[in-house]
């Protein structure tokens, strides 16, 4: 017991000095906003329905039927059984329990027998799981029902679920311990779910009524069908036990949670001592685990999102960098580099070969406008959704090198030269999509349009937006990186930088500010834009006055780009990363 | 060819570095050393241009580093105990990269001589991910030399490197200040300055405690024992100072 209660000690006290370290983060104000941002949007998003009911809900409450509550369980069950399986089927490696660096460095060679540190593991994890059962019942009931009963209900499960990954991943060591190997456990796992499918569906066939077409259409029809599928014949034993642990949750009151939580408390049960007395050596393959672990958040934090994606391969560099030449094309090159195969020269060709080719010979037959005006209008969207989200997801600038600042202020470079060098490869590869999304999308509204503007104006539609994006994405990335200059404290990778309800309360902010200025930053383009349009729309038409409207828009907003690549260069210059991070 | 004057470093009220002035000569090696905290690393990263100094003025081969930065920075080169590398691009990659941003023309054969030297040139398509953490100091060393550098800073240079890089690693600066370069040295491994640095600066809570030679500072703090060991001139010059305040 005195093992366990050291193990809980760390435990709470990691907990309660991480609690009392961001309380007193709160006391530097841009924390203390972002507390008060972030505590609003959690309240008025979630805990305003916890503290006044379903009567605060924008959501309408959702009462389900006896009959839908067993169609949810029957579903419910067949997720899980379908979960369970993939672990019992896809991972190849040995066990590997989830330690941090320091935990390996004092747990593993303490006095601590390896059940105690599977307890620790287990108490740990409980940590996460009542923050996800929290959050969970706090979205699941905006939509009615007992909190108490979600809460516990959603606990059982992820417990279960917790315990049965912990448990499966000791099985499979001992199996690879006793030489059976993957591929034979697999073999035996598929031919067994094989085995399970067609006796169902034999089943099925034999006793149920065959599925029509009209019964495939029909919602009705269709969830009746399901419905007696999974509650009758062998899916309904396979399922049972699934059904057990999701049937508190799904309780529609007091009285049955209680008859269902025994059966769902013994499954827990037994999954717990399924875990603890096994005995595999972990030990080796967790020490691994955590030193990559470790490297990959720290990569991660620092920007590098790819990190967490695997290991980084060497890449080809999209062109011979020379020795001489204006020096912020090395930092484009590095970035272009290290965006990797996005800008490989050969997808591109391919890319725009098969776009190209489909728009241009397949949009040549009538019979398939219809699906050429589709899939035109998704191109559309996707490029309209590359605006939004593109700036976000390539981050190889400022944002991707912040943990490299010593290094770059170090460069003989201008700091004009580094913000342009640092945000091009951005700019370009986001405007090379989004040409190719317009190209495409235009080719196929083009070829499907048989009402509406016309070819004529699709074009001049298409060339305005092919002029004004670069600009806008120079814009649109200039701002989170003038952001990640001005407050580096706010997306460094150190200690909780990115956690609790002040980070979040700080992204809101981020978000938001990010709008507003690209906004006021759009007002100088939309007035160049109007005055140019008013005065030659009588005379060329309305769409033949885009191009010209678009490119002294485009000028404008390369103007208002040129003058944030100076600003950010003189942020960068004068940024004093261990002012605003402490000395080193 | 380093002059600094006056220089002073503040964080808020902390006081890093106070009123530090001294003269590193081409050909000299100074010694930069104090106990934790002294301040070492920030007159580093104040010398190299990395984080501006409160007040005073560093000169780099005459240039000043505030009016005159990127030609200033051209002639230095900073290499740290923590090497900085992009994770993403290769140790060839990492010599390209170099020789464009500091404009150097025949950088092939350098870089291939010093690929050599360093023991690197089999991991040239190596990404900083499949490198020791020897080589990756390695390669930060490569690319720090590549533009042949008149002035060189250097904080605890041999960390990490094994003993052939290690012998290697002093020969390099040796030769280099034999070549006319001016360096300065960080370094708690006192063995290591008194074997190649000609001058010594000792820094204790970011003020100077002592400047010059190696046998002026242990003339000073020797107390008539001519053959007191650096260890013992550091303790003199650190410890003795507490003692007496």
């Amino acid at each position: 017991m005195s093992l366990l209660s050291a193990l809980f000690f760390l435990q709470y006290n990691s907990f309660r000095n991480r609690m009392v370290y961001r309380l007193k983060r709160l006391k530097q104000p841009k924390y203390l906003v972002g507390g008060i941002v972030g505590a609003l949007y959690f309240y008025f998003y979630f805990f305003r329905y916890l503290v006044q009911g379903n009567s605060g809900s924008r959501l309408p409450s959702v009462t389900a039927s006896a009959e839908d509550l067993l169609l949810f369980e029957m579903l419910g069950g067949l997720a899980l059984f379908i979960g369970f399986l993939l672990v019992w089927i896809f991972p190849r490696s040995r066990t590997v329990l989830a330690f941090s660096e320091a935990e390996v460095a004092f747990l593993f060679p303490a006095p601590i027998s390896r059940r105690g540190l599977i307890h620790y593991k287990l108490l740990r994890s409980q940590v996460g799981i009542l923050f996800t059962v929290a959050l969970l019942t706090l979205v699941t009931n905006r939509f009615g029902g007992n909190p108490a009963i979600h809460a516990i209900g959603w606990w059982l499960i992820l417990s279960t679920v917790n315990l049965h990954l912990l448990g499966a991943s000791f099985a499979r060591t001992i199996l690879l311990d006793r030489g059976i190997s993957p591929t034979h456990r697999r073999l035996f796992v598929v031919v067994l779910l094989v085995l399970v499918v067609a006796g169902t569906l034999f089943w099925a066939r034999q006793s149920l009524p065959a599925l029509t077409e009209d019964t495939l259409t029909n919602a009705a029809s269709l969830k009746a069908y399901a419905r007696t599928l999974l509650e009758s014949g062998p899916a309904y034993y396979l399922l049972f036990p699934f059904r057990l642990v999701l049937a508190p949750y799904l309780a529609p009151n007091a009285a049955s949670f209680l008859v269902a939580l025994p059966a769902a408390f013994f499954l827990l049960v037994a999954h717990y001592v399924w875990v603890v007395r096994a005995n595999v050596a972990f030990e080796e393959a967790s020490a691994d685990a955590a030193r990559k672990t470790a490297e990959k958040i720290a990569a991660m934090r620092s920007g590098n999102w790819r990190a967490g994606q695997g290991k980084t391969k060497p890449r080809r560099a999209p062109f011979v960098l020379k020795p001489y030449g204006p020096a912020f094309v090395a930092l484009f090159w590095k970035n272009l580099i290290a965006a990797g195969q996005v800008v490989s020269p050969r997808l591109w060709i391919i890319l725009v070969a098969v776009g190209g080719g489909l728009a241009l010979g397949l949009g040549g037959l009538p019979e398939a406008r219809n699906a050429f005006l589709f899939m035109g209008a998704i191109s559309g969207m996707l490029m309209a959704w590359s605006v939004l989200v593109g700036p976000q997801v390539l981050r190889h600038d400022f944002r991707q090198d912040l943990p490299m600042t010593d290094y770059l202020k170090q460069l003989p470079l201008p700091g004009w030269q580094l913000a342009l060098g640092q945000l091009l490869a951005p700019v370009v590869i986001l405007t090379a999509v989004q040409w190719l999304l317009i190209v495409v999308s235009a080719l196929l509204l083009a070829k499907g349009t048989q009402i509406g503007p016309g070819p004529g104006a699709i074009l001049a539609i298409a060339v305005s937006a092919v002029l004004l994006l670069p600009f806008v994405n120079a814009i649109l990335l200039l701002i989170p990186n003038a952001a990640v200059l001005a407050f580096p404290a706010w997306f460094s990778g150190g200690k909780e930088a990115q956690q609790g309800v002040e980070a979040t309360g700080q992204r809101i902010i981020a978000v938001l500010a990010q709008l507003l200025v690209f906004s006021l930053a759009l007002i100088p383009a939309a007035v160049a834009f109007g005055i140019v349009y008013f005065l030659l729309h009588r005379f060329v038409g309305q769409f033949a006055a885009l191009p010209p409207a678009a490119v002294a828009a485009a000028l404008a907003l390369a103007a208002e780009a040129t003058l944030g690549i100076l600003i950010l260069g003189r942020f960068f210059e004068k940024l004093d990363i261990s002012a605003e991070l402490g000395p080193s | 060819m380093i002059e600094v004057q006056g220089l002073t470093k503040l964080y808020g009220e902390f006081v890093a570095v106070q009123e530090l002035s001294f003269v590193v000569e081409p050909g000299e090696v100074m010694g930069l050393v104090g106990p934790n905290g002294a301040g070492k690393t920030t007159t580093l990263r104040c010398l190299c241009g990395i984080i501006p100094p409160t007040r005073g003025v560093v000169k780099i081969c005459g240039l000043d580093l505030a009016s005159e930065a990127i030609e200033a920075k051209r002639e230095l080169a900073f290499l740290t105990d923590e090497p900085r590398l992009f994770d993403y691009l290769t140790v060839q990659q990492h010599l390209a990269f170099t020789a464009r941003v500091y404009q150097v023309g025949n950088y092939r054969e350098t870089a291939e001589q010093l690929l050599d030297e360093l023991e690197l040139s089999d991991k040239r398509d190596a990404l900083p991910g499949e490198l020791s953490r020897g080589m990756k100091q390695k390669l930060a060393i490569a690319c720090g030399l590549l533009h042949s550098p008149r002035v060189l800073f250097f904080d605890e240079p041999l960390t990490g490197l094994d003993p052939i890089g290690i012998r290697r690693m002093k020969d390099s600066i040796l030769r280099r200040a034999r070549a006319g370069a001016a360096i300065i040295i960080s370094s708690h491994l006192l063995h290591l300055v008194e074997e190649i640095c000609s001058h010594l600066l000792i820094l204790k809570n970011g003020r100077k405690v002592a400047d010059g030679s190696l046998e002026e500072i242990k003339q000073q703090f020797s107390h008539q024992a001519p053959d007191a060991s650096l260890e013992e001139v550091f303790f003199r010059a650190t410890v003795d100072e507490t003692r007496d305040s």
